[in-house]
């Protein structure tokens, strides 16, 4: 069979749709209301989101009225635009199936997706319960009952990251790259060795100035470069983030300890519950801070074993953010292990900050999941 | 004797003067002819090899699709339109000509941005505060994806831009822009710094080799008796 263009049969398209509608129909049966986001849909509602990478993988066009389209690269930003759009009451709670498209190596770039959304919910430990046993349910319901699951939570690091003694400039540099596996371990490296170059001794220069020069120096310098844009930014962002940058020095270091620490919470992996108990000692210095996120993993814990799932078949893992930009704090994926591998059936998670960036409230809460009904078709071959 | 060797050369421009230079400087002649399909030449002395004057960005295409065996052109233009370079074009020669810098530039007016590492803050501030991404100029989309991925950036988006992109911060159609550079001079016009860690590639004239065309014994040994003329061992 053409592998990146393939042509199914009677049978295949049969169960595929039948897995489809089975994971509908649970999501149904709780309160999710179906709804079919275009194929077609403008690209810059998902580079704004998540950023140019996404591009990479999207297959885009452009119109003959020269607007740049693409085919939906997942629903959930789609599905969020909807319910933002149409003023939907929350908490909200959406449902859909269909192709999504990204280009992939050696597989084709269309696959399937049926997933929900659970929109404005107030409780976001009720919301990542209803989550998680939404997603399980579909899946007992496909027939797959002997899943693993692989879970993180960004929040636990963010939580880490601003609880430890870090640069304040820095901050948020690291929580940006933490999924990034070996570009953020060469970051945290940078950070520990400081770097000197000709910008970091321009900095030196102010860091050497009396705090009340300061002001007038920094406006000095943009004063002398009236002649460019602005481009965007305001002149009091750019003099107030140069006097951060001197207020933190030339080369601030992180401290070998802090980055140790950083570098051992990342690796932890394995059992889910022990995992958490390691990762408790290791933060034992920031304790007050990550009791409030600990607390919450240990309650999603509970609530899959509540669902039945074997606590011991649940793999926390330190670094597991998603590579989707949006995702920003618990997330999770089903596995199913078939044949010669490991399959993903189906994943999910938090995006507390999607639903205000396309227009909502502020604090609008969202987490959501999507199946893959083609793997679960291998799975459940395999099984 | 088998199918000719097809050899890509500028048909226009400084590039195609320059060139002229340094084959002439190696004894190497061509005779121009008008053919069917543009324009042709010939190698004096050397047949099996047809040479075909295209425009840059044609020889750029044509060594990463293979229809074309040997090619002269800026190495910035393969690397844009190589999806793949390892498994496509293969640099032979840098030919000491048409140097540029690919860069990466933003406003003099950013005092607090000096490296890519501040302009990844930037990027995921704006992104935060405004709902939407800054926004990069530029004809090198491939290269620009490139280069910020490795530097960790994702909170932007390309702005395709046909010319004058230097222009873009102050006519406002985008904050930064990844464009060539020679002497910097135009930038520097337009009120745009490059950042200290902002070239992407410092780009020459290049002899390059299609790694996709037809290579029989027969064109390889007429590109390797061409090659020793131009001094390079292949």
């Amino acid at each position: 069979m053409n592998t990146s263009f393939p042509t199914i049969g009677e049978a295949h398209i049969e169960a595929l749709e039948s897995i489809s509608a089975t994971i509908l129909r649970a999501f149904k049966t709780r309160g999710y209301a179906r709804i079919q986001p275009a194929i077609l849909q403008p690209s810059e509602i998902f580079v704004d989101r998540s950023g140019e990478e996404i591009r990479r993988r999207t297959l885009e066009l452009v119109d003959p009225a020269g607007r740049e389209v693409c085919l939906r690269p997942d629903l959930t930003i789609p599905a969020c635009r909807h319910a933002v759009e149409t003023k939907k009451p929350l908490p909200a709670r959406l449902c859909y199936r269909g192709p999504a498209f990204r280009w992939r190596k050696n597989e084709p770039a269309a696959f399937a997706q049926s997933g929900a959304e659970l929109i404005g919910l107030a409780s976001r430990a009720e919301g990542d319960t209803e989550m998680l046993a939404l997603a399980a349910r579909a899946l007992r319901a496909c027939g797959l009952t002997h899943f693993r699951m692989m879970v993180g939570d960004l929040e636990l690091f963010a939580t880490l990251v601003d609880a430890l003694e870090v640069p304040a400039q820095w901050r948020g540099r690291l929580k940006r790259h933490f999924w990034r596996t070996g570009y953020f371990e060469k970051l945290l490296a940078r950070m520990v060795a400081g770097a000197t170059n000709a910008a970091e001794r321009a900095i030196e220069d102010l860091h050497r100035l009396k705090p009340e020069d300061l002001r007038p120096a920094v406006e000095a310098l943009i004063d002398k470069e009236a002649d460019a844009p602005l481009a965007g930014r305001t002149r009091a962002e750019i003099v107030e983030r140069l006097m951060l940058q001197a207020a933190d020095g030339a080369s601030p270091r992180l401290r070998p300890d802090v980055a140790e620490l950083i570098l051992n919470f990342l690796a932890v992996k394995g059992p889910a519950r022990s995992a958490l108990e390691q990762i408790r000692t290791l933060t034992k210095p920031v304790e007050d801070a990550m009791a409030g996120p600990l607390a919450a993993m240990a309650a999603r814990l509970d609530a899959l074993e509540g669902l039945g799932v074997d606590p011991g078949r649940i793999a926390f893992v330190g670094h597991f953010g998603r590579n989707l930009e949006y995702y920003t704090g618990f997330v999770f994926e089903f596995w199913c292990d078939a044949g010669g591998g490991a399959l993903e059936v189906a994943g999910g998670g938090r995006y507390d900050t999607l639903m205000e960036s396309l227009g909502a409230p502020r604090g609008t809460t969202a987490i959501g999941c999507a199946l893959q009904p083609e793997k679960i078709l291998m799975a459940r071959g395999a099984a | 004797m088998s199918e000719p060797l097809t050899l890509a050369i500028p048909s226009k421009g400084r590039l195609k003067e320059q060139l002229a230079a340094v084959l002439a400087k190696s004894g190497v002649t061509m005779t121009q002819t008008a053919g069917a399909r543009g324009y042709r030449a010939t190698i004096d002395g050397m047949d099996g090899i047809d040479v075909m004057l295209l425009s840059s960005s044609e020889i750029a295409a044509g060594l990463v699709s293979g229809d074309v065996h040997l090619g002269v052109t800026g190495e910035d233009l393969v690397r844009e339109t190589a999806p793949d370079i390892e498994t496509s074009v293969a640099f032979l020669k840098g030919l000491g000509f048409g140097f540029a810098d690919v860069v990466v530039a933003v406003p003099r007016s950013w005092i607090d941005v000096f490296t890519m590492a501040d302009l990844d803050d930037i990027c995921a501030a704006y992104a935060a505060k405004h709902r939407k991404r800054l926004r990069v100029a530029t004809k090198y989309a491939r290269l620009t994806r490139g280069f910020f991925a490795r530097a960790g950036i994702a909170d932007y988006r390309i702005v395709p831009s046909v010319g004058a992109t230097e222009g873009a911060p102050t006519a406002g159609s985008a904050e930064i822009i990844v464009d060539i550079t020679t002497t910097g001079a135009t930038l520097v016009a337009n009120g745009l710094k490059i950042l200290d860690d902002g070239v992407i590639l410092k780009s020459q004239a290049q002899l390059a080799m299609s790694l996709k065309s037809d290579w029989d014994d027969g064109r390889r040994a007429t590109a390797d008796v061409l090659l020793a003329k131009l001094g390079i061992e292949s």
